[in-house]
């Protein structure tokens, strides 16, 4: 077990390394943009001595590695900085952001897992049946439709025409437990096609471990049909399931700007997108390291899980 | 009992009669071609019945038919009786392949036993299914079951997995054990551990199925022999009257004896010539996870004179492979000097020139996985010529013909693709493609050992020959097996990473000095005398080489030459 402490170390260590490259990489792009946060504010009718004055008042007209450096000091101190135009602290942007964001996310992995696992299983029992084909045919054609098409889609038919959904979330606030109808379609759109790879990824692994000596063993020597199939071929297809998964919830819970967009939930990529257009670069910033950090833990974490499900094949670091 | 195939004619056998289990006149055809054609077999409690035969005799799928099971599409006629309850036990070649790699040792041998305590109290059963397990796991001589329960099969030695999957057909109570090759490949201690413990199995009062073209084993266990050729049964006897009286030619021919290299007079000609391969100073390491590296190999001192055979001996995991990389640039991780013809040798494969390369080659034990499975056969031997001597596409076809047919290669074969050739014809096909290098040194990597008898004295007369009609060509025979390192001209013997004694095969044999030598031949004499339950009474002619095992070769009756038996069509 010591390798696998070493392990962690090394991947946490490299984390910091990435989050940081990613952090500069955000502030040099942010910096490279046209325009500022003064020029932003200033409105629709620019005045140059006005947004001298503003950017006076917000320290932009400092040197970049002047700010960047005050940043990461504030940094280390569990400080993210305040927002450029409306001051308020960036964690409550985040804090303010990440409830909808993970509600969503939680949501979508509590359906995923039983939809994606029971449908590749379903599917591999009758490995080229017809419900495989069905099932089979039934992902790939899902898989193919990009979810901000599918979002307008479901909007137009069960919100616009049939009217049995609310389109968007506008004017539910942050608290969006109390207006469940509000989530369905973005839940329905953000599970589409994390579900049909899942199913597929399930389905191939089951075919595989079915037909393997060892669960040809298993049978021969009198194990029931659904013990096989849920705890002698299932174990062999779960490994990669897992880091498929983890990929899911990073993306959940990092980047769905489309769907958040679509049905102005106010989550995370709401948030981002408010604070490019406002080139509000300390909440930009803020997400970064929230989105980099979230992403380096996940993976580690699916590497543990998957070394435990597949122990045979070992963890590249 | 679920998802067990309804045998055609099979009904239960309910009283402990002998036999446990029997086939008449089983015929399995598969796409129009009888696989198994009229094989009549009985297992008798307490008594080890051994099919023997080449790969592709249709051992295995008369094996399987004894559990019930057959290939997809077959079409089976017979009349079998087996086992009721299906309480057959099945050990395969590599008993890895049935261990879950994702699941603990303890999987599948809960689930079993759990079957057997559904009559008990809720409350009781877990317990009692582990008592069960935990006897079982004693009962196949596994010390430490506990620990070993919560290890995962990769963590187990290849002996510990067999012993776990002997565990498994012992926990279900099997009254017929069928071992598939059990011994393939494996080096002489660990073969007669499995002996021992099939022989323990069988005294249990268990019918054991030996199905096996490794005749030492077969000697050493069988009760009852059966004969197989091509899915018939060439001759069935008592394990005694086989032995002193065959009655088949086939028989006859795999009882036969092996053929010889080393010709004294040849031998010590080669003595005096330069050295054609001249290693000094050689540590190899292997890379340790992320941190440093553990030398797993040591020699200080190698030579190989040209025309000469130098077999490399030592058990699995002591570093014959590691050293014959390492000369053929495969392992990068050593330091050394090798001289070829007197000019040192570029380490890495990267930086030797294209006749560096052609001049040192290397043919695999695995032959089927050293091809591609999508070329046919005559091209992938071809590509030789093309890449290391710059010949030309017609050129290089006629030449790789001329090779293969040379090593008893059919044309017709040649045409097609690796999968439609048995394992000793692939061995052959790789052998011609590393002689179209025209190679100094070639070295064989255990290119036998997976091969049953008869088609191994073809590969190894097909060596004997090549040696004889090329002067400059050397042999490096890698082998964990004595009788075939018997026919080299010099032995190096290998244990843990260290050549501890070389020298002439004939003096090493008869007289070796180092501990593990000797422990090395009286392991194998020792096998060979678990055939005691047949007198050696055979013919015994002058041998040129002594062989160390006695009696592990006792026919010794005809075709000395090259061109005795080759390997089937």
């Amino acid at each position: 077990m010591r390798g696998l402490r070493s392990l962690v170390a090394r991947r946490l260590l490299l984390g910091i390394v990435q989050t940081t490259a990613v952090v500069l990489l955000i502030f040099a792009l942010t910096e490279a943009l046209p325009g500022d946060a003064a020029v932003a504010l200033a409105g629709d009718q620019p005045d140059s001595a006005r947004i001298e004055a503003i950017r006076k008042a917000m320290h932009l007209d400092r040197p970049a590695p002047e700010r960047l450096i005050e940043w990461v000091t504030g940094l280390l101190h569990g400080d993210l900085g305040t927002s450029l135009t409306s001051g308020r602290p960036v964690s409550s942007y985040l804090t303010g952001g990440f409830g909808p964001t993970l509600l969503l996310a939680t949501l979508t992995v509590a359906l995923l897992v039983p939809l994606g696992f029971g449908l590749g299983i379903l599917a591999a029992r009758h490995a080229g049946g017809l419900i495989d084909r069905l099932v089979s045919s039934m992902t790939l054609a899902v898989y193919a439709v990009p979810e901000f098409a599918l979002g307008v889609l479901l909007v137009t038919v069960l919100a616009l025409r049939l009217g049995w959904l609310p389109p968007t979330a506008v004017g539910y606030g942050t608290d969006l437990l109390a207006h469940p109808a509000a989530l369905v379609l973005p839940v329905l759109v953000l599970l589409s096609r994390p579900v049909c790879s899942l199913t597929r990824l399930v389905r191939a692994g089951m075919i595989d471990a079915l037909a393997s000596p060892y669960v040809a063993q298993a049978r021969r020597y009198g194990i029931s049909g659904a013990r096989i199939h849920l705890t002698h071929a299932l174990p062999g297809a779960l490994a990669p399931a897992a880091q498929h998964l983890a990929r899911t919830i990073d993306w959940l819970l990092c980047g769905v700007i489309v769907v958040e967009a679509l049905y102005t939930i106010p989550g995370l990529g709401t948030v981002l997108l408010n604070a490019v257009a406002e080139r509000d670069v300390p909440v930009v910033q803020g997400l970064a390291v929230l989105f980099g950090v979230l992403t380096v833990v996940l993976n580690l974490g699916a590497d543990l899980v998957a070394h435990r499900l597949a122990p045979r094949a070992g963890v590249a670091a | 009992m679920t998802e067990r195939t309804g045998a055609p004619g099979a009904s239960p056998d309910p009283g402990i009669t002998a036999p446990v289990t029997e086939v008449r006149d089983l015929r399995v055809v598969v796409g129009g071609r009888a696989i198994v054609d009229g094989v009549t077999l009985r297992a008798r409690p307490g008594k080890v019945t051994a099919l023997v035969g080449a790969s592709g005799s249709g051992k295995t799928t008369t094996g399987l038919a004894l559990l019930g099971e057959y290939p997809p599409g077959a079409q089976v006629t017979g009349n079998l009786q087996l086992v009721a309850d299906g309480l057959v036990g099945y050990i395969p070649q590599h008993p890895a392949a049935v261990l879950n790699p994702a699941r603990r040792i303890a999987a599948l041998l809960t689930d079993i036993a759990r079957a057997q305590v559904r009559h008990l109290p809720r409350a009781e059963r877990r317990a009692a299914a582990r008592e069960r397990v935990l006897q079982a796991l004693t009962e196949a001589q596994l010390p430490d079951a506990e620990t070993l329960l919560r290890r995962y099969p990769h963590q187990l030695s290849g002996g510990q997995q067999q012993r776990v999957v002997l565990a498994q057909a012992l926990l279900l109570g099997a009254r017929v054990i069928v071992a598939d090759e059990p011994t393939t490949g494996q080096d002489p201690l660990t073969k007669s551990r499995i002996v021992d413990q099939l022989a323990a199995v069988a005294a249990r009062g268990i019918a054991v199925v030996l199905l096996s073209h490794d005749l030492d084993v077969v000697r050493a266990l069988a009760d009852e022999v059966i004969v197989m050729r091509e899915g018939r049964v060439v001759e069935s006897a008592p394990a005694e009257r086989l032995w002193l009286a065959p009655r088949h030619e086939y028989t006859r021919q795999l009882l036969d004896e092996q053929p010889t290299f080393a010709d004294p007079d040849t031998a010590a000609e080669t003595a005096t010539r330069e050295a054609v391969l001249r290693v000094r100073n050689l540590t190899a390491r292997h890379r340790n996870g992320t941190r440093g590296t553990t030398v797993v190999l040591r020699a200080p001192e190698l030579d190989l004179r040209p025309g000469e055979c130098l077999a490399m001996v030592g058990r699995s995991g002591s570093g014959k492979t590691t050293l014959a990389r390492c000369l053929a640039g495969l392992h990068r991780e050593h330091d050394e000097e090798t001289l070829l013809d007197g000019t040192p040798l570029p380490r890495s494969l990267r930086h030797r020139s294209r006749a560096q390369l052609a001049a040192v080659q290397y043919v695999f034990q695995d032959a089927r996985a050293a091809f591609d499975e999508h070329r046919t056969v005559l091209d992938q031997v071809a590509r030789t010529a093309i890449r290391l001597r710059a010949a030309d596409h017609g050129t290089a076809q006629a030449e790789a013909l001329a090779a293969l047919t040379h090593l008893g290669l059919p044309e017709q074969l040649a045409h097609r693709r690796p999968g439609q050739l048995s394992g000793g014809e692939l061995q052959r096909a790789a052998l011609a493609r590393a002689l179209l290098a025209r190679p100094r040194v070639l070295i064989c990597d255990e290119i036998t050992s997976g091969l049953d008898t008869v088609t191994r004295r073809g590969i190894l007369d097909t060596l004997t020959a090549l040696l004889r009609d090329r002067e400059d060509l050397s042999l490096i025979l890698i082998t964990h097996d004595l009788a075939t390192a018997a026919l080299a001209h010099r032995i190096a013997v290998l244990d843990a990473g260290e050549v501890v004694e070389q020298g002439p095969a004939r003096q090493l044999l008869t007289d070796p000095r180092h501990p593990f030598t000797i422990s090395l031949m009286a392991t194998t004499r020792r096998l060979g005398a678990g055939a005691g339950r047949c007198p050696d009474a055979h013919e015994t002619t002058g041998r040129t080489t002594p062989v160390p095992a006695g009696p592990t070769t006792p026919g010794h009756l005809a075709s000395r030459g090259a061109n005795s038996a080759g390997p089937k069509g």
